[in-house]
């Protein structure tokens, strides 16, 4: 007896689980059979993505300068090597420059590469020997002090990299046991 | 008697003599044998490669303050918001790469004014949705995000970077 009411109550869950697994089915999918040579209409849900931005950059640059320097560039730089992480292509512009001079008495800023006696110019090349510091200054885009400046460095495709150095030059008559601060604000912006 | 006496100190004596003469000629000797041929040490050397002199060593110290310095963020570069006070998609993302604290401030281009102050985001963390701290009529804005990264143990000053952004109010 009790086996006989053990079995009609496992066919009914059984039946009740089976309906509501096609039911669920008709609500995920809502199929339904159409006649031959009829039509229906089928939504279609697009979802725009934002676009994000994702890059590695450095927040300072560290480098020396020194007269001692074989070649017209005198900065002994690291490879700044900026990397995109994203689908879109990037431009890496140089916003701001902030340059503290007050450690070097009577020495004042240059924006580009001829400097007088008593100057100092810096700005960033491109790399195009691996793993070899520039040693002139003809692609040198050159910083300008303590002003706006949208100064593009370069550009990233997507997923891409790109390595620059720091270079620059300085007079004669630069004290050389003296610091000073160059501090240029990269922002990075959807090509 | 007096002359046995005298002899005797002689004996005693002339030896003895004989030995301070030898003592003190070899002290002369070995002083100025000392001051001859021995060189100070400077007290005030410092062992190894005079820094500065090896290019290679200088820029490898100078990657490895560059590599501190690296900033690695994610932004939504169009945020879209419903209305000037409501949340908007920015989508501030500080990768678990970084090992640095970001606080993100966006400024509009036009005024330089803050319109957008986060607090500071840890390392391998993300803002998906926020709102900003300036209500905005609708439209669409020029502003630039710049994400200022500090050092975890001291929450000292790093650098800064930033990023264009188009910022869209809807209604």
């Amino acid at each position: 007896m009790k086996h006989k009411r053990f079995l009609s109550f496992l066919t009914v869950v059984l039946a009740a689980a089976l309906f509501s697994a096609s039911a669920f089915a008709a609500g995920s999918y809502q199929d339904k059979d159409l006649p031959l040579g009829s039509s229906s209409e089928v939504l279609m849900v697009g979802e725009i993505e934002p676009t994000l931005m994702s890059v590695t950059i450095p927040s300072y640059v560290p480098f020396h300068i020194s007269r001692s320097v074989e070649g017209e560039n005198k900065v002994i730089s690291p490879r700044v090597t900026i990397l995109s992480h994203s689908g879109v292509p990037v431009n890496v512009d140089v916003a701001y420059t902030t340059v503290n001079l007050n450690g070097l008495k009577g020495t004042t800023w240059s924006d580009g590469q001829n400097v007088g006696e008593n100057q100092i110019a810096i700005g960033f090349q491109p790399e195009t020997l691996s793993n070899q510091l520039p040693t002139t200054l003809g692609q040198t885009k050159w910083l300008q002090a303590n002003s706006p400046q949208y100064l593009n460095l370069t550009s990233l495709n997507p997923y891409g990299s790109s390595t620059l150095y720091v270079v620059g030059t300085l007079g004669a008559a630069v004290p050389e046991d003296s610091s000073f601060t160059v501090t240029p604000i990269f922002v990075v912006s959807k090509a | 008697m007096k002359t046995a006496i005298q002899s005797k100190w002689k004996k005693r004596l002339l030896p003895a003599c004989a030995i301070c003469v030898l003592l003190a000629a070899a002290v002369l000797l070995f002083t100025n044998r000392k001051l001859g041929d021995s060189l100070e040490l400077a007290d005030n050397a410092t062992m190894g490669v005079l820094p500065g002199v090896d290019l290679a060593q200088r820029q490898a110290e100078l990657q490895q303050q560059l590599d501190e310095s690296m900033i690695s963020f994610s932004i939504n570069t169009s945020p879209v918001f419903e209305t000037g006070g409501a949340e908007g998609n920015l989508m501030l993302e500080n990768p678990a790469s970084n090992a640095k604290l970001l606080v993100v401030e966006i400024y509009m281009d036009d005024t330089q004014e803050l319109i957008y102050q986060s607090k500071a985001l840890p390392a391998g963390s993300y803002i998906e949705n926020t709102r900003l701290d300036k209500l905005l009529e609708p439209g669409s804005y020029e502003a630039t995000a710049y994400f200022k990264a500090y050092r975890e143990a001291d929450h000292s000053y790093i650098g800064q970077v930033g990023a264009d952004l188009t910022l869209s109010v809807l209604s």
